[in-house]
């Protein structure tokens, strides 16, 4: 595929070098730089073999502005980045919007950061940021927010129009969870248009990470998605050792993977209990949150917390797990096993459950791909995609599992697919416990500074909800230059507009819900 | 003793003192039943519900009514006053009328009128006035949206309330809810009537607001509906009126189909208060098993499965009664 790729590249753009990549150190395999007369001929290229834009972010080199936009595709490994210089003091470069709907979203937030003017964007207000605000925080000089520039961001205003009816679900919503904001333009009861509005949990994870060395950053991870805090442990974790050079041990990889699996099903488990709340049904909820008990006892044991865990080091872990842990774990999974009938029973076989879920919110391959969504949601478009698979870190190259897909892309088999993730996770889970042996948890001379290779990596791994994309700049100090999370939710979120269209307000509940959002991930 | 029982045979004494027994039972009641709804709750939910105040937490509900009568009654800016409070006060005619004619036993009754039924039926209709007050007076989307589904709704499911009774007034050729139960007196109209039952017991729970039927304030998408703006005892006049609703939906119920206050061994009033109760669990148990229905699924139910069942109900019924 890469090969393929790279020649009709060249054949395409016949005055530019592609260049080649190492995969396993930068996590793509070509890279190309663009002028930006060429970018959106770069776009519909990709556009047309079926890439999607996995993210586009924007760096800042003092220098010059760099935007990256990298591509990937479903069916098979192949990424690509492409680069766009642009000047620093005058910054504006050509949309992407028309041509792939994510760009719309992230050129919203390199314009709030950086200040980059997008030629042909529609809608240039805030997108996590607000009023108040005088400096692109993330420039590495102090540049002031001009005031068109302010008037600008500041533009939003929900439509008030004399023949439908617009309603805020959210920022307190009790089906929002969270702090979501969705502005609904209302006819009766239909959705004509909805409008998401963000940043009521912004932390600005990205400017931290800037100031903090590797290590001090490590806490935050889990605080971005605190129900799969695990995932973001091992995503930062893996990443930075890839970047750096560290080899885990065995039993680390192993005793890691037992870890995340069990976050999953208990981010699984809070999902589907959230979700029939969503839909009216209230005692469900009890259920997951019973076999969600069980299973955080067990991890408390280990690590020590419950929700934002932090329990990944560098080389290793935070501390070995004893004979308890194994013996709980073989416990919740046995447990567990049990418990998938009678969910059948009281959710899945429900006919009011099934009639609510039944062919709403339909995710076609063809908006999946637009917007880059992933997780759960894309596999229920029929994309068996899951970076555990298809990109391995830790030791899943070794595990044998199968990726549950969906048929139709609905509510329903979002449904489906957590409830046999679960099982999947399971499966994995007993694997690891077989492989678990005697050795080292931890490298043998943890490094006390890290100093990666001055250069850049695109690091992905799948968290419960998704593909989960750390991009770091390093310029060889022990701090990151620049450190992008690209977060499933947010792509998730891309596509809800689109499906909540001409639906009733009820289904908007019930589409938001099967996204399996999880806000502060979103506002970082 | 004989005296006081003279007294009460004046019409107007035995009618004030039937009203203040009435206000007593639907205070009492509710209490009961917000306790009973939260402990059966509790362990349908793996959980065991209110058990600090008092023994097995029976005090739990009046703590909880002092709270809400102590709690200030908020008025948002904007709202239309004299309907923002009529509606919550308004909801709780129905409520006591209803009562007056239902036979807790073969003397416990109010006044028994020979169009008992019509007289609950139609005042019953007022909820919907006083659901649609609180909505358009609130002056909130959320309550606009929560009334108008209500006021659907109830159009939707009244109508076949009604023809499933009809089945059964065909049989009694009274309207008079004591006569229906003296019917009843060699078999149970449930027996006879077995699609009137049903019909109609899942119309009385679209009627009452509860789940799976509870679209008006379903809190997932319109926060509480109709009465997200009330607080403090407004709020609690509308749980009340909820509470009382549900039994009486269900005195209904046992009157038409399960023979009323007529059972072997035990008084005919604890017969009736039995049956009622259980049907009012049996409508909790629905509430904490099924998820919520759609809006439009909702209305479907009704216009296009239960209007048409009640009417071929009726033609046989009728069609049985003539043979």
């Amino acid at each position: 595929m890469v090969d393929k790729v790279q020649a009709e590249l060249k054949s395409a753009f016949s005055d530019l070098t592609i260049h080649e990549e190492s995969y396993p150190e930068c996590g793509y395999h070509l890279s190309l730089d663009l002028a930006a007369g060429d970018l959106e001929k770069a776009a519909r290229f990709f556009d047309d073999r079926r890439f999607y834009l996995a993210v586009e972010l924007c760096v800042d080199y003092r220098e010059y502005l760099e935007i990256v936009y990298i591509f990937s595709i479903h069916s098979s490994l192949c990424k690509v980045k492409v680069t766009l210089k642009i000047d620093p003091v005058n910054p504006v470069a050509p949309t992407l919007s028309k041509v792939f709907d994510c760009a719309w979203w992230y050129e919203r937030e390199i314009h709030e950061f950086y200040g980059v003017r997008f030629d042909g964007h529609s809608d240039m207000t805030y997108l996590f940021l607000h009023d108040g605000i005088d400096v692109y925080p993330l420039r590495k000089e102090k540049v002031l927010v001009a005031e068109a520039d302010r008037l600008e961001l500041n533009s939003f205003s929900p439509e008030q129009r004399e023949d439908s009816l617009s309603i805020n679900m959210g920022p307190q919503h009790p089906s929002t969870h969270g702090v979501l904001r969705v502005v609904l333009r209302m006819d009766g009861e239909y959705i004509e248009d909805a409008y998401p509005v963000l940043g009521y949990l912004h932390r600005m994870q990205e400017k931290m990470a800037e100031n903090r060395t590797y290590q001090q950053f490590l806490p935050n991870t889990g605080r971005m998605d605190y129900l799969g805090a695990m995932s973001y442990n091992l995503g930062y974790v893996t990443a930075v050792e890839r970047l750096v050079g560290i080899d885990v041990p065995a039993r680390a990889h192993y005793v890691r993977m037992i870890a995340t699996e069990l976050n999953r099903i208990a981010s699984h488990l809070l999902w589907v209990g959230a979700y029939l709340a969503d839909l009216g049904g209230l005692s469900p909820f009890l259920y997951a949150f019973d076999d969600r008990e069980n299973l955080l006892d067990v991890l408390e044991a280990v690590t020590g917390s419950r929700l934002t865990y932090c329990y990944f080091r560098f080389g290793g872990l935070y501390n070995d797990v004893d004979d308890a842990f194994v013996a709980g774990t073989k416990a919740f999974v046995a447990r567990m096993r049990g418990r998938f009938a009678l969910y059948e029973k009281l959710v899945g076989g429900n006919v009011i459950f099934i009639n609510r879920t039944r062919g709403i919110g339909v995710i076609e391959r063809e908006l999946a791909r637009k917007c880059a969504v992933c997780g759960p949601v894309l596999r229920g478009a029929g994309i068996g995609m899951d970076f555990r698979k298809a990109e391995p870190y830790a030791a899943y190259a070794e595990m044998n599992f199968e990726i549950p897909t969906g048929r139709n892309g609905d509510a329903l088999d979002m449904y489906h697919i957590r409830i046999r993730e679960m099982e999947t996770s399971l499966d994995i889970i007993d694997q690891s416990l077989a492989r678990l042996s005697d050795g080292p948890f931890m490298v043998e001379k943890p490094p006390k500074k890290l100093k990666p290779r001055k250069g850049d990596l695109y690091h992905t791994v799948e968290t419960p909800r998704g593909e989960l994309g750390i991009y770091i700049v390093s310029d060889e100090s022990d701090k990151p230059y620049r450190m992008k999370w690209r977060v499933p939710s947010f792509s998730n979120l891309m596509a809800f507009p689109e499906l909540a269209k001409g639906n009733l307000l009820s289904d908007a509940v019930a589409i938001l819900g099967s996204l399996d959002l999880v806000i502060p991930e979103i506002d970082r | 003793m004989e005296q006081i029982l003279k007294i009460l045979d004046i019409e107007g004494v035995r009618l004030a003192v039937g009203l203040l027994a009435v206000f007593l039972f639907v205070v009492v009641n509710a209490l009961i039943l917000t306790w009973a709804e939260r402990k059966v709750a509790g362990h349908m939910q793996l959980r065991i519900g209110p058990k600090e105040v008092g023994p097995y937490g029976l005090i739990q509900p009046l703590a909880d009514a002092m709270k809400l009568l102590g709690k200030e009654i908020i008025t948002p800016r904007n709202v239309d006053k004299p309907i923002f409070y009529l509606g919550p006060i308004m909801i709780f005619i129905p409520v006591l009328v209803a009562f007056v004619v239902i036979p807790f036993d073969s003397y416990l009754q109010v006044r028994d009128i020979n169009v008992g039924i019509l007289v609950i039926l139609a005042f019953s209709s007022f909820t919907v006035l006083s659901i649609l007050m609180a909505g358009w007076g609130s002056n909130n989307k959320y309550s606009l949206i929560g009334s108008i589904r209500s006021i659907a709704q109830s159009v939707a499911y009244e109508i076949p309330l009604l023809l499933s009774l009809l089945a059964v007034i065909m049989m009694t050729n009274s309207l008079s809810l004591k006569d229906v139960v003296v019917a009843q007196k060699g078999i149970w109209f449930i027996f006879l009537q077995p699609v009137a039952f049903i019909i109609y017991f899942i119309a009385a729970v679209a009627e009452t607001n509860r789940t799976p039927f509870d679209l008006p304030e379903a809190e997932s998408e319109l926060v509480a509906g109709y009465h997200t703006e009330y607080s403090g005892m407004m709020f609690a006049l509308f749980f009340l009126a909820e509470y009382t609703n549900m039994f009486i939906v269900s005195a209904i119920t046992v009157t038409f189909f399960l023979g009323g206050y007529q059972g072997p061994f035990l008084p005919g009033i604890v017969w009736f208060l039995l049956k009622s109760y259980f049907l009012v669990f049996v409508m909790m148990w629905f509430r904490w098993t099924f998820p919520r229905v759609r809006f439009d699924q909702l209305l479907n139910i009704s216009w296009k499965a239960l209007i048409p069942l009640s009417f071929i109900n009726l033609l046989v019924t009728g069609g049985l009664l003539k043979l």
